[in-house]
């Protein structure tokens, strides 16, 4: 479903510093697997997440999804990008519309679907992530684990192939980070293909199908969440369990 | 406190200010015969205008009819200085650098010469090509000029706006366009009323200028007024209250649209 090869992206700080995000990184995901990407902050894990959506666009190398590589020149990105669900850290939700808004703006506008269409599909997943009373409330109103679960709706609601997630719980309080996990795992056990990059390693054991180990741009160790947290084989693996486990 | 309350207590005061002025000054002893009964019939009089329209009716003075064109050329540029601050505002951050460029060359041209002058070239010049009416080239120089200072503001109001909104869009399918017009424009504009606001005020103000080109604005009106009776202050602060029932309207209508507006925080 998503083959990465040899992907090169550097980025170019303000100083004029050249940071390597990725190198040479290639990897692929198969439909239905659920990938973990873990790692030291800066190891290029959210990076390669914005560019399969290319919010970031890579160097070099090509990114291929569903037979289709999207740095072709001649591909529409848009079209490529609503079958791709993004969930970000700070959840983006849209301040000045209403929860149901946030869930029905892009199926009306991008998958031009009518407002009672629309309005169903939303009031589906609102119940789907556990918030179904709150529809008519802004997001300022909701709880950071609340405007997560609202942040998935929204992307689901586009009705996507693939869902990443971007640290989604590492800029909520601990006691909400479990509401928006228990979504994922729901998503991820209904066999939704999903990169995830996250600090959650009870996440990762639990539902991923394969985890990997990025520093510096690389990929490190790669393998089942039973050997990556059994038996890791790389100094660097080890070192980095044993800082946050 | 509501709204109309705060409102009514601001007219309150600016009247007692005002009153206060006026009697101060009127208690230094200056010999001036006032003539305070010839100022309603500059705003509204009962009669006939001359021998093409002799019917006898309610008609607007001199000084009303001035006040509604300059309500009219306010109206309009602030209209067009709203299209043209968007699409300025837009256009300076763009990718492109032609249009980056061609962006901030007509903010930085407008900002750095007078009004008076741009007004003056509009309308001797451009509107002499163009053949352009005086009340056209009036709205258009301030329509300009209304639109390099909007579209700075429009700019920051932007860029004030957290790129997630626009990631988090464009991760949806929106293209760029759609995710300006639904997510970023909507929320800039909220942010930017205030600064908005005093714009316009100021070009209410500033509208005052088109009387050099023989329109027949609130300030024209009141020059003329005043060389056929030389009733100096009695014209001039009518014509400054007239100003500041327009610019206090729109002061106070723009803090309803912001409590309005303030419901999503």
């Amino acid at each position: 479903m998503i083959e990465a090869r040899n992907v090169h992206k550097t980025f170019r700080t303000p100083d004029r510093k050249e940071v390597k995000a990725l190198v040479n990184f290639s990897t692929h995901v198969n439909k239905g697997e659920v990938v973990v990407i873990i790692g030291p902050s800066g190891s290029g894990k959210s990076t390669f997440l914005r560019c399969l959506n290319r919010l970031d666009e890579i160097d070099s190398g090509e990114i291929i999804i569903d037979g289709v590589n999207i740095y072709d020149k001649k591909i529409n990105i848009n079209k490529i990008r609503e079958e791709i669900g993004m969930v970000f850290q700070l959840f983006n939700l849209f301040p000045h519309k209403t929860v149901l808004e946030n869930v029905t703006l892009a199926q009306q506008v991008v998958r031009k679907r009518n407002k009672g269409e629309a309005f169903e599909v939303a009031r589906g997943l609102l119940h789907k992530v556990g918030i179904p009373e709150k529809e008519n409330v802004y997001p300022s109103q909701l709880s950071g684990g609340q405007q997560q679960r609202v942040a998935i709706a929204r992307a689901l609601a586009m009705h996507p192939k693939i869902m990443m997630f971007d640290e989604a719980t590492s800029a909520l309080d601990p006691e909400m980070i479990g509401e928006v996990l228990d979504v994922m795992k729901t998503l991820a056990r209904e066999g939704m293909t999903m990169v995830v990059v996250t600090h959650e390693m009870g996440f990762a054991r639990e539902v991923s199908d394969r985890v990997i180990f990025m520093d510096a741009g690389q990929i490190v160790e790669e393998g089942t969440a039973e050997h990556f947290f059994t038996n890791p084989v790389h100094e660097r693996t080890k070192l980095f369990l044993s800082q946050i486990l | 406190m509501t709204f109309s309350k705060r409102s009514l207590i601001t007219l309150v005061i600016l009247s007692i200010i005002t009153a206060s002025v006026y009697y101060f000054f009127t208690q230094k002893g200056i010999t001036y015969i006032w003539h305070w009964e010839k100022i309603p019939e500059m705003l509204f009089y009962y009669g006939s205008k001359s021998a093409d329209d002799p019917t006898p009716k309610f008609r607007m003075g001199v000084l009303m009819m001035g006040f509604v064109l300059t309500l009219k050329i306010s109206v309009f540029s602030i209209f067009f200085g709203i299209i043209i601050g968007t699409v300025v505002g837009i256009a300076r951050l763009s990718h492109e650098p032609v249009t980056r460029g061609l962006s901030l060359s007509y903010v930085e041209l407008v900002r750095n010469t007078p009004l008076l002058v741009q007004i003056y070239i509009i309308y001797f010049f451009v509107g002499s090509i163009l053949r352009l009416s005086a009340f056209a080239a009036g709205t258009a120089a301030l329509s300009i000029f209304a639109g390099a200072y909007v579209g700075e503001i429009v700019r920051a109001g932007i860029q004030s706006i957290h790129k997630g909104q626009m990631e988090a869009s464009r991760s949806l399918g929106m293209s760029y366009g759609r995710a300006m017009r639904h997510i970023v424009l909507p929320q800039a504009f909220k942010r930017i009323i205030p600064p908005l606001a005093g714009q316009f005020i100021s070009l209410i103000k500033d509208s005052s200028l088109v009387s050099v080109i023989a329109l027949a604005d609130l300030m024209f009106q009141a020059q003329q007024a005043f060389a056929r009776t030389y009733y100096a202050f009695e014209i001039y602060f009518t014509v400054a209250l007239l100003y500041l029932v327009m610019t206090f309207t729109l002061s106070m209508a723009t803090q309803y649209i912001e409590r309005r507006l303030a419901i999503s925080d």
